[in-house]
């Protein structure tokens, strides 16, 4: 956090210097009342010269308040907009290097509340608490210098209602108030995340909503957080009712006065003499109460640091120091280990959002998964370059996380990935992206045009590339009927079918021309049109490529160099498919599963496939 | 802004709001009263006989008393309506969200939806439990003590009165001043926020693509776009600030000045004057933190008019004499239905029997998962009706329709839970017998027996720690366990790994047994089980018959067929 704000060094320091002769300034027009004071209650003849000098002097002394807290406030308001935008940068930059695994151990809103309120809510550490500190001590001690040398009896009857306000401070940071701050946070963070699931959910909740019972986890968040809110004000509200009025204008003038008319009816004081207690007096306890009422804010800023904090804090996937540059693309997995829930225990740790409630569930849960056994369990597997290797086998037995091995997604637990003689952990990222590609089975498309979305890992490609991927893709014609063809902004002027994101995504794997291609098939929006199209850039990709794909679909295996089936997070078979089929094991099993599908089809005009079986 | 408050939320809500804002009000008034005995007190003090003081003293602890009362009061109050109104307005946009119809969630609105109903209503509804009562003692306070100051001495009392229009009227410039930078950082803020869901997201994606953080130019853009617009709001505000600054000083230089020549003059008394001085000082501050409050309920009131926009989105309307459905035919007659500028639907008519099973075939974008969404009636058709059970849609109960329909998506959502709620969520009521055999059906009880934790283990955030193909089980359970006359299927066993799919289909034949099916298909496989088949393309039906029979005819849906058996090669 120092390292963030270091850059800012000299204009916090101006903040505070501003800040300071601002308010010290605002004193002047104080003692000017205290001096006009003193000379009309003097006895004898009064001097209107010094009147008028005294007048004066107040005058200007407002004058120059004004100037250097308008200037403070401003310098800090801005310093505070820079700080943001670099406290906003800086948690994209990390949240776009830590392990992907992290992210499905997170909820979106909560993370997105971290980039988003929270570092707008260090805005009173930023903007105000720097200047606003400093004069809270700086005045008041002048003050108390100038009351100590008129009466030091009655300055300590001043101080009495700032004593009792700060007497009551510590009431208010009590473990239990602290416990029903976190509470509170955790709760408002429930409440963000339950609305983004109710909302991307909305289609299910209206399915299945009826008697609204489906939204009931928001309701219950909300609850939740109304019945926290109403026990940290039952608990707060007295206390708080209590340091205002401590510090409220009649209550110190109470006490002031008391102790004013005890010292000057027994003639221990000048009546002239109980000016300045009365002004002054205001005045010391002001900043206090500025103080106490930024400090719901302070708190809640404290908490957003402690947050931002955790999210920095969230270890990386290790960048290469002297970063190696693979050669060739032939992929090698050395004894491939991986267990997703080593990466949840080390990993998820730091970030310590949740409440102690939720803590107690989310360590539950992680115990659960520790005997979750490794998803891979010793891989060996060379991907050549020219050739295609598909990975099958039944749900849950690790192809999909094998596959985000090879982006690097996950660093394995232990053995290695081996990228043209290089360790993944040896290239640099950019290297490593500008040579792997990916396509995803759950696609997603940015909100952007369509032509920007196609482009993604390649801005720089001109408008002939993005049609021709598109074109290859299966997309271009329908991209043409779009209202504004390849400008058409995605999610704002279009939506598109899971088909269609899909042939945009592959596009964009197509338009990047990495030399390691892995293809996650699509198996949930595949349509004719798509499958055609990933089998067409199967084909014509082929050349030098490496190219991995989880198969979902006999016929995209047929076309494959080389098959690998999984099991259980291990390799049960290994060859080209003709001679697997032969071997009449697991991949066989696989194959005739597909049987009956196929039998259904003979009637139809798929002679070609029985064409392909036979090869 | 109470008024917009009141509307918001609902007029059963008027009566507490009231009686906060007047017991506020009372306690700024008893804080300006007892500041008032100053006066007599200082009178006394100066004077000849101090000792005439001490009775005034016991007033002003008395007064001073009463105030502290009615300040807890008027906290605890505030407090506590501010609560009750934010649960109100919770639960307002909470059922709201669930009627508006599914077309108004864009991508945009999960990020505009999250802040406002997030950070948006706690800081609308804040204006009630930390804003209101030092807004209300900053105005009356310092105008009860005006009072006070021309009870005693007209002049300066007038001098100080005559600040009162020009803060008003600062105030009000500078609300307008600021109410376009204000609104424009608002829609930056959404901006962000949905830039950032967005970044999240799409990790996996942007991470291939080389596009992290400065080098994700959307995200990034967006990021500045509300660093300028949060400088530009500063920027519309310094002159209110400054301004009001200005006139608070000047009127106290004004009193200093004319207090200092009536004094000289001796048209007033020294005690007089100088403890007019003493409450006008006292005044100055809070007039100052007015400027600062009256920012703060103008961003409060700009989160109000989002929430305000989004209530008042009309959901779908609701029939005031609900019809029930006869039977479980569907029917579309002449249906129009547009999604923007472009017709998805384009005149379509068509019938399904009761216990039909019909199967929509074309390619994407042709508008198969549309057909599906209205029959539900998640949108509304713009021309045309749509019949379940010969009644419209629109006449029949949601509740009533939703309880005719079981359907499972292309894209399945799971809430962030156990795998048993996600299940049991297509009915809530179902016993424990019916639920594991729902399960079984679905094939999802092997997937329960692999995961730690079983029928307790976590999906995580819309599925995310299940693989594609087990959260389509879980969406079939779900589906078989509701249990309803009429199924919609949208290309469902496409997500299952072939190893399963046969087994499931089990499943899906005891989901669609006896009832009326309407399944969306792109594999041949699962065309050969409908009865009926319709050629779908650009919103209309191109072709309709028996598999056999269109295959025969050689016809769009031959050539469809043909398109996905020929090898790649061939092309």
């Amino acid at each position: 956090m120092a390292r963030l704000l270091r850059p800012y060094g000299w204009g916090f320091a101006a903040v505070v210097i501003l800040q300071v002769i601002g308010a010290v300034a605002g004193l002047a027009p104080l003692l000017a009342v205290v001096e006009l004071g003193r000379t009309l209650l003097s006895p004898g003849p009064v001097d209107h010269g010094h009147v008028w000098t005294v007048v004066t002097a107040g005058a200007a002394g407002l004058f120059v308040r004004l100037l250097f807290t308008a200037a403070s406030s401003g310098i800090g308001h801005v310093l505070d907009g820079r700080v943001q935008l670099s406290f906003r940068r800086r948690l994209a930059a990390h949240l776009g290097r830590v392990p992907i695994g992290w992210f499905s151990h997170r909820r979106t809103g909560e993370l997105a509340k971290v980039v988003g309120d929270d570092v707008s809510a260090v805005h009173p550490f930023i903007a105000h608490t720097p200047g606003e500190l400093v004069s809270a001590f700086v005045v008041p001690l002048v003050s108390l210098i100038y009351l100590f040398g008129v009466d030091w009896r009655l300055t300590l009857v001043t101080l009495i209602p700032v004593v009792a306000a700060v007497a009551l401070v510590p009431l208010m940071m009590t473990p239990s108030r602290l416990r029903e701050q976190k509470q509170f946070d955790a709760a408002m963070g429930r409440i963000a995340s339950s609305v983004v699931e109710f909302v991307q959910g909305i289609a299910v909740v209206k399915a299945f909503g009826g008697s609204g019972r489906a939204h009931r986890r928001f309701v219950t968040a909300v609850d939740d957080f109304v019945g926290v809110f109403l026990r940290m004000v039952r608990g707060i509200a007295g206390i708080g009712a209590g340091m205002q009025v401590a510090l409220s204008p009649p209550f110190v003038l109470l006490v002031v006065l008391t102790g004013g008319a005890a010292l000057i009816t027994s003639g221990g004081l000048a009546p002239a003499d109980l000016l300045p207690f009365l002004l002054l007096g205001l005045g010391l306890t002001a900043p206090v109460a500025a103080l106490g009422h930024g400090f719901d804010e302070t708190q809640a800023a404290r908490r957003a640091v402690g947050r931002i904090r955790d999210v920095l804090g969230v270890p990386p996937l290790p960048e290469p120091a002297h970063p190696v540059v693979p050669r060739g693309h032939r992929v090698e997995l050395r004894g491939v280990r991986f267990g997703y829930e080593r990466v949840g225990r080390e990993e998820c740790e730091p970030a310590r959002t949740p409440g102690p409630i939720e803590l107690v569930d989310e360590r539950r849960r992680r115990e659960e998964h520790e005997d979750d056994h490794e998803v891979l369990r010793g891989i060996d597997l060379v991907l050549e370059p020219g050739t295609v290797t598909a990975i099958v086998g039944p749900s849950g037995s690790g192809k999909s996380t094998l596959a985000q091995l090879l982006p690097r997604f996950f660093d394995p637990t232990r053995g290695s990935v081996v990228l043209g003689g290089a360790d993944l952990r040896e290239i640099g990222s950019r290297e490593l992206y500008r040579t792997v590609s990916f396509v995803f089975q759950d696609v997603r498309l940015l909100r952007a045009s369509v032509a920007d979305n196609i482009a993604l890992a390649v801005p720089q490609a001109g408008r002939d590339d993005v049609v021709r991927a598109a074109r290859l893709a299966n997309i271009h014609d329908r991209i043409l009927e779009l209202p504004r063809g390849y400008e058409t902004v995605i999610g704002e002027e279009t939506g598109l079918s899971g088909g269609e994101a899909q042939r945009i995504s592959l596009a964009r794997a197509l338009l990047a021309d990495a030399p390691v291609l892995v293809l996650d098939e699509a198996t949930s929006f595949a349509d004719p049109q798509t499958e055609q199209a990933v089998r067409r850039a199967l084909t014509t990709l082929g050349g030098d490529r490496t190219v991995l794909v989880i198969a979902h679909r006999p016929e995209t295996v047929a076309d494959a160099d080389a098959v690998v089936v999984l099991k259980d997070g291990a390799i049960a078979e290994y060859g080209r498919p003709a001679e697997l089929l032969a071997r009449n094991g697991a991949f066989a099993a696989f194959w005739r599963s597909h049987r009956p599908a196929a039998a259904d089809e003979t009637g139809t005009p798929g002679g070609v496939r029985r064409e392909e079986e036979s090869r | 802004m109470i008024r917009m408050l009141l509307r918001v939320l609902g007029h059963e809500y008027a009566r507490p709001v009231r009686r906060t804002v007047a017991l506020m009000t009372m306690t700024a008034v008893a804080e300006g009263l007892s500041c008032a005995l100053l006066v007599p007190v200082l009178r006394a003090l100066f004077g000849s006989t101090p000792a005439d003081a001490w009775p005034w003293l016991v007033a002003f602890g008395a007064a001073v008393a009463v105030y502290a009362v009615l300040r807890y009061r008027s906290d605890l109050s505030g407090f506590l309506v501010g609560t009750t109104l934010l649960r109100g307005m919770y639960h307002r946009l909470g059922d709201h969200l669930a009627r508006l119809p599914v077309g108004w969630y864009d991508a945009r609105r999960v990020g505009e939806v999250s802040v406002l109903a997030g950070q948006g209503v706690l800081q609308a509804m804040s204006v009630i439990a930390h804003l209101l009562a030092p807004f209300v003692s900053a105005c009356v306070t310092p105008l009860t003590i005006v009072a006070v100051m021309i009870a005693f001495n007209w002049q300066l009392g007038l001098a100080a009165l005559a600040a009162a229009p020009v803060v008003a009227a600062i105030q009000i410039w500078a609300g307008r001043s600021t109410a376009a930078a204000d609104a424009e950082r608002h829609d930056r803020d959404r901006e962000a926020a949905g830039r950032v869901v967005e970044y999240l997201q799409a990790q996996p994606m942007l991470r291939v693509g080389g596009r992290t953080a400065e080098r994700f130019r959307l995200l990034d853009d967006s990021l500045r776009g509300l660093q300028r617009a949060y400088r530009r709001t500063l920027l519309s505000a310094l002159p209110g600030v400054v301004g009001l600054t200005l006139t608070v000083q000047a009127v106290f230089t004004v009193l200093l000045v004319l207090g200092a020549h009536l004094a000289l003059g001796g048209s007033a008394g020294a005690a007089e004057v100088l403890s007019i001085l003493v409450l006008a000082a006292r005044c100055a501050d809070p007039l100052l933190v007015l400027s600062d409050i009256a920012g703060k309920i103008r961003g409060a009131r700009s989160e109000l008019a989002g929430l305000d926009a989004v209530l008042r989105t009309e959901p779908l309307p609701e029939a005031p004499e609900p019809v029930r459905p006869v039977g479980r035919g569907l029917e579309f007659e002449s249906v129009v239905f547009r999604h923007g500028r472009r017709t998805v639907i384009d005149g379509l008519s068509l019938s399904v029997p009761e216990g039909e099973r019909l199967a929509v075939v074309g390619p994407s974008g042709a508008g198969k998962s549309t057909l599906l969404q209205l029959i539900a009636r998640f949108y509304d058709v713009d021309a045309g009706v749509v019949r379940v059970g010969g009644a419209d849609v629109r006449a029949i109960g949601t509740e009533v329709l939703m309880e005719q329909i079981a359907i499972v998506f292309q894209e399945v959502y799971l809430f962030d839970g156990t795998i048993e709620e996600n299940v049991r969520l297509g009915r809530p009521d179902a016993g424990e017998a019916e639920v594991r055999a729902a399960a079984a059906a679905a094939r999802l009880d092997e997937v329960i027996e692999r995961l730690p934790g079983g029928w307790a283990a976590n999906v995580g955030e819309g599925g995310a720690l299940l693989s594609g193909g087990e959260r389509q089980r879980v969406s079939i359970a779900r589906a078989l366990l509701k249990n309803a006359p009429i199924v919609l299927l949208d290309e469902v066993t496409s997500a299952l790994d072939p190893v399963n799919e046969a087994a499931v289909h089990e499943g899906i034949e005891r989901l669609m047994a006896g009832r009326t099916v309407v399944m969306v298909a792109h594999r041949m496989r699962t065309v050969r089980r409908a009865d009926r088949i319709v050629f779908l393309d650009g919103g209309r039906i191109v072709e309709e018959g028996g598999h056999d029979e269109l295959l025969r005819r050689g016809g769009r849906y031959a050539d469809f067929w043909n398109v996905s058996m020929a090898p790649a090669a061939s092309e």
